[in-house]
């Protein structure tokens, strides 16, 4: 094993151990704790790049078993194995990844009883399911020539499969061409989100498309990095095959992507100069066009460098062009973004590491590559020690004496224990919406009380001093909500006009514990909910612990609310914390909504007030614009804790 | 029921006092408003809140809640099935199918579906007309609580006339278009207003196209494709194979072979 090798192996393994902490907390906390996904971005990295992406590299499987078993293209028939296990492996993680994304994983397996055959994405889970199958069946003759399987009834296994080869390679060519192409499916049903420059009737032409010349490229970058890691040698006309195949198949992309905007009269998007276009221009160079052009040029298609670079672009390109459609261009409300955790990272790369990691295993262990494991004329399998030919130039984070084993764990559970240092023990939750204590603010009052001129004005919306006008009083600005129907509450002239400081409690009904004029907001502290108010606790504390229980409850019956005794039995007098109670017994334990609790006690008053002294109070009082005045809203909100310019609700425009 | 029925919103009678979103919390049991990452207006809709009134310029409200499309896109995208259009018109979820993979999210025009993203077991949350509530013959709790009359239940059938008869009596006062008559293949719930509710959906304007469509036009292509695909392959391979043997024949007859199998293959280059 090469020096090389082992540094590579050992950066796995501790990406391993990133990914194992996370993945606890993701199934015990749940996906809001390791995702930055929300509704206003419910796919995120794990679909785009792991199941998207994972699809769409994972092409080379097919593609190379149709060139060498349809096409009969038989000097590449050393690229089918790799291909074959790339793709076997590559669905493998994109099952796992499903897994981390699905809210509900354990209901993976749902497609095959509830099949709901209208949806592009039961097509996509159907073929998928399949085609895993038709690879395991695929890869398996190469599993079963190792020599642990050398059984009669392996060798009879052995036999029908290669026999069924041809098939196998038949349906698995007709699988994947169908979901390759369904997963650009998947976004036709959102013509409005998908940004225009990557939507089309036809993107289920552009995945395919690209899947191919992808698949292609991604099998010319293994072998070449088979030759890096492992010493294994291709002829390099054969990689220039791949190559120039991709090409031709990224120059139709191309193509076929212009051509198809051009179509639909959209190809002024291209040029507007927004960032988009920028983005779509980048993306299509980088993927297919300038890959695509390098190998028009005789030293690029003949270097192995030269080859290396234009897969490597077409790579990174494609998974680009898929993280683009999911996330960057797709359309969300106004100011709501959407960036991956790094939590969200770190399990996607976990999982490609996991991948490399058993496709490592597999070449030094199976027939893989010709000429390395299995297939190698001798040198056993088996863990070697990592000591390298060239030890004096020996650099790493480990010392390479180690056994790999050692020096592996040694890695994994490093960065295992890094990563538990920096996860969060829990994950945010969803933040409720208290009710706002009033503030005061300072306004005049216009016109006479009970005309109906009369209002309340904010001091520093009124001009200066209109006659009329009383001298600045300090108001409440009830907001409750935030951002409803704010109203100006004149606390002072309520209590004038009520009878002083004996009025209170026609209001102030109650307090918290060593509390004097509790807000409202303290105990109806939604706007719409009703909230527990009695608290068991500090009962069982202030009547002396366990022994107080006999304070409430009768011995030998259930303890419940039901069978406590009355509250009034204690809050009668003075000598206890609230001896007022003045809501009716069915409403002690719980206060009423924010919303209720001031309608109730303004709206019946005002009724009350209007009805009884109908000369001195207008009609107009009872009204709901007597307290919510319109005309006032925008004035009030001013005032009011800023939210976001999404917070007029609706889809304002996001990406477009 | 009469037919499939729907709900019909007459923005100009809302006075936005939110009974309707009060009794829809009650009635689906939501507890308190929470928010979660991504919405920043204590009143948007959330997996706590299927119903919200939503405030336009000029003291306009509008009742923000499922659309209970006639072919709903939601339901299309459900691959188990747990998106259900029930005949009478409200589109409800079953949790027991649900995976959790959010295309419903992705795909509703209207962007309504929540996700109870920090739950241990998260479902998808929205409006369901109260479907339970309409089975015991009871009206939609947001149409029941409405003060105003500003949203009423009935057939669709009945309350898309009433829409119209609106509108042809006062048309000063709506603009003259039923919003939910025909956008994305029309839905259940309807509104007459006097400013434009385009807002409401991605599109932001008209679209009588329903989505559904969009998906069946790619996806009633698969069995042919996978048939034609399957054949193709099988038909390549029987052909280039045959021209192998041919060659090999010839060349077995006449001149010393060349390249053997490997240079088999008059297919050419693969993809050209």
């Amino acid at each position: 094993m090469t020096d090389r090798l082992a540094r590579l192996k050992t950066v796995l393994w501790a990406l391993i151990g990133v990914l194992t902490p996370i993945t606890v907390l993701r199934f015990a906390d749940g996906l809001g704790t390791v995702t930055n996904l929300s509704d206003a971005a419910p796919w995120g990295l794990w679909v785009a790049f792991d199941v998207m992406a994972g699809v769409a590299l994972a092409a080379g499987g097919f593609v190379v078993a149709a060139t060498v078993y349809i096409f009969r293209l038989e000097r590449y028939r050393g690229f089918v194995r790799p291909a074959v296990l790339t793709a076997l492996l590559g669905y493998i993680l994109v099952a796992v990844g499903l897994l981390y994304d699905l809210g509900l994983p354990w209901h993976i397996w749902h497609p095959i009883i509830y099949p709901q055959p209208h949806s592009v994405l039961f097509e996509v889970a159907a073929c998928v399911m399949l085609y895993l199958t038709v690879l395991i069946l695929e890869f398996a003759p190469v599993v079963l020539e190792h020599p642990l399987f050398d059984r009669a009834l392996f060798r009879g296994a052995y036999r029908w499969l290669r026999k069924a080869t041809i098939p196998l390679v038949i349906v698995g060519i007709a699988l994947s061409s169908l979901h390759q192409s369904s997963l650009g499916s998947l976004f036709l049903i959102t013509p409005a989100r998908l940004n225009p420059l990557w939507y089309s009737p036809d993107i289920w032409i552009l995945y395919l498309v690209s899947a191919v010349a992808l698949g292609l490229m991604m099998v010319l970058l293994e072998s070449v990095l088979a030759g890096v890691f492992y010493g294994h040698r291709v002829e390099t006309r054969l990689l220039t095959g791949l190559g120039e195949a991709a090409a031709v198949v990224l120059a139709l992309y191309a193509g076929f992507r212009v051509w198809d905007l051009g179509q639909r009269d959209q190809l002024g998007l291209v040029t507007d100069g927004s960032w988009q276009s920028w983005l779509f221009i980048g993306e299509l160079s980088v993927s297919a066009v300038i890959p695509a052009a390098l190998m028009l040029f005789r030293r690029v298609r003949a270097s192995v460098a030269g080859l290396a670079t234009a897969a490597s672009l077409t790579v990174f390109g494609m998974i680009l062009n898929r993280l683009d459609a999911c996330i960057v261009v797709f359309q969300r409300p106004a100011g709501a973004g959407y960036f991956p955790s790094w939590m969200e990272i770190a399990v996607s790369l976990g999982l490609v590491a996991a991948g490399v990691l058993a496709f490592l295993f597999a070449v030094e262990h199976l027939a893989v590559y010709e000429g390395v494991g299995a297939a190698a004329p001798r040198e056993a399998p088996g863990v070697a020690p990592v000591a390298p030919a060239d030890a004096g130039g020996v650099r790493g984070l480990l010392p390479l004496r180690l056994t790999a084993a050692r020096r592996y764990s040694m890695a994994a559970l490093g960065a295992a224990a890094l990563t538990v240092v920096f996860v969060p023990l829990s994950g945010p939750r969803p933040r409720p919406t208290p009710v706002q204590r009033p503030r005061t603010q300072h306004g005049v009052v216009r016109g006479a009380a009970g005309s109906p001129s009369h209002r309340l004005v904010l001091a520093d919306a009124a001009p200066p001093r209109p006659a009329g006008d009383s001298a600045p009083v300090p108001l409440l600005l009830l907001a409750g909500h935030r951002d409803r129907m704010a109203v100006l509450f004149d606390h002072e002239a309520h209590v004038r006009r009520t009878g002083g400081d004996a009025s209170c409690a026609l209001c102030h009904h109650l307090d918290l514990p060593l509390d004097r004029a509790s807000a409202c907001a303290d105990c109806h502290r939604d706007v719409f909910d009703s909230t527990a108010t009695f608290v068991h606790g500090t009962h069982v504390a202030a009547l002396g612990g366990d022994s107080g229980c006999a304070h409430c409850h009768a011995p030998g019956v259930a303890k419940t609310y039901a069978t406590a005794a009355a509250c009034t039995d204690c809050h009668r007098t003075p000598a206890v914390a609230h001896p007022v109670i003045a809501a009716p017994a069915a409403r002690w334990r719980s206060a009423p909504g924010y919303e209720a609790a001031m309608h109730g006690l303004c709206v019946e008053c005002h009724e009350r007030e209007a009805r009884e002294h109908p000369g001195e109070y207008p009609v107009a009082m009872t009204r709901c614009a007597w307290c919510h005045d319109v005309d006032r809203g925008p004035e009030l909100r001013r005032l009011l804790p800023r939210v976001a310019p999404g917070g007029q609700g609706g889809l304002a425009a996001g990406t477009r | 029921m009469k037919g499939p029925v729907g709900i019909l919103i007459d923005t100009t009678r809302c006075i936005g006092c939110e009974s309707c979103v009060a009794a829809c919390k009650q009635a689906n049991g939501l507890g308190p408003d929470r928010r979660w990452r991504g919405q920043e207006a204590a009143t948007g809709l959330s997996a706590t809140r299927f119903s919200t009134v939503l405030r336009l310029p000029h003291e306009r409200f509008v009742l923000q809640q499922c659309r209970h499309c006639v072919e709903p896109a939601c339901v299309s995208a459900c691959l188990v099935g747990a998106m259900r259009k029930t005949p009478e018109g409200p589109v409800v979820y079953d949790p027991d199918r649900c995976m959790g993979c959010r295309y419903c999210l992705v795909a509703c025009p209207f962007g309504i579906p929540r996700y109870q993203w920090s739950a241990a077991e998260p479902k998808v949350r929205k409006c369901t007309m109260c479907y339970a509530r309409l089975q015991e013959g009871k009206l939609p709790a947001c149409v029941e609580a409405c003060p105003e009359h500003a949203t009423i239940f009935g057939p669709r059938e009945r309350l898309l006339a009433e829409a119209h008869r609106r509108i042809a009596d006062q048309p000063g006062r709506y603009l003259p278009r039923v919003f939910g008559e025909h956008d994305v293949g029309g839905t259940s719930v309807l509104y007459v207003s006097d400013a434009s509710l385009d807002f409401l959906s991605w599109r932001g304007g008209p679209d009588p196209q329903p989505l559904p469509a969009l998906t069946w036009a790619s996806l009633k292509r698969v069995p042919p494709m996978f048939l034609v695909v399957g054949g193709l392959m099988g038909g390549i391979r029987w052909v280039i194979g045959r021209r192998m043997r041919v060659a090999a024949e010839e060349g077995a007859a006449a001149p010393p072979p060349a390249g053997g199998a490997e240079q088999g293959g008059e297919g050419g280059r693969p993809h050209d």
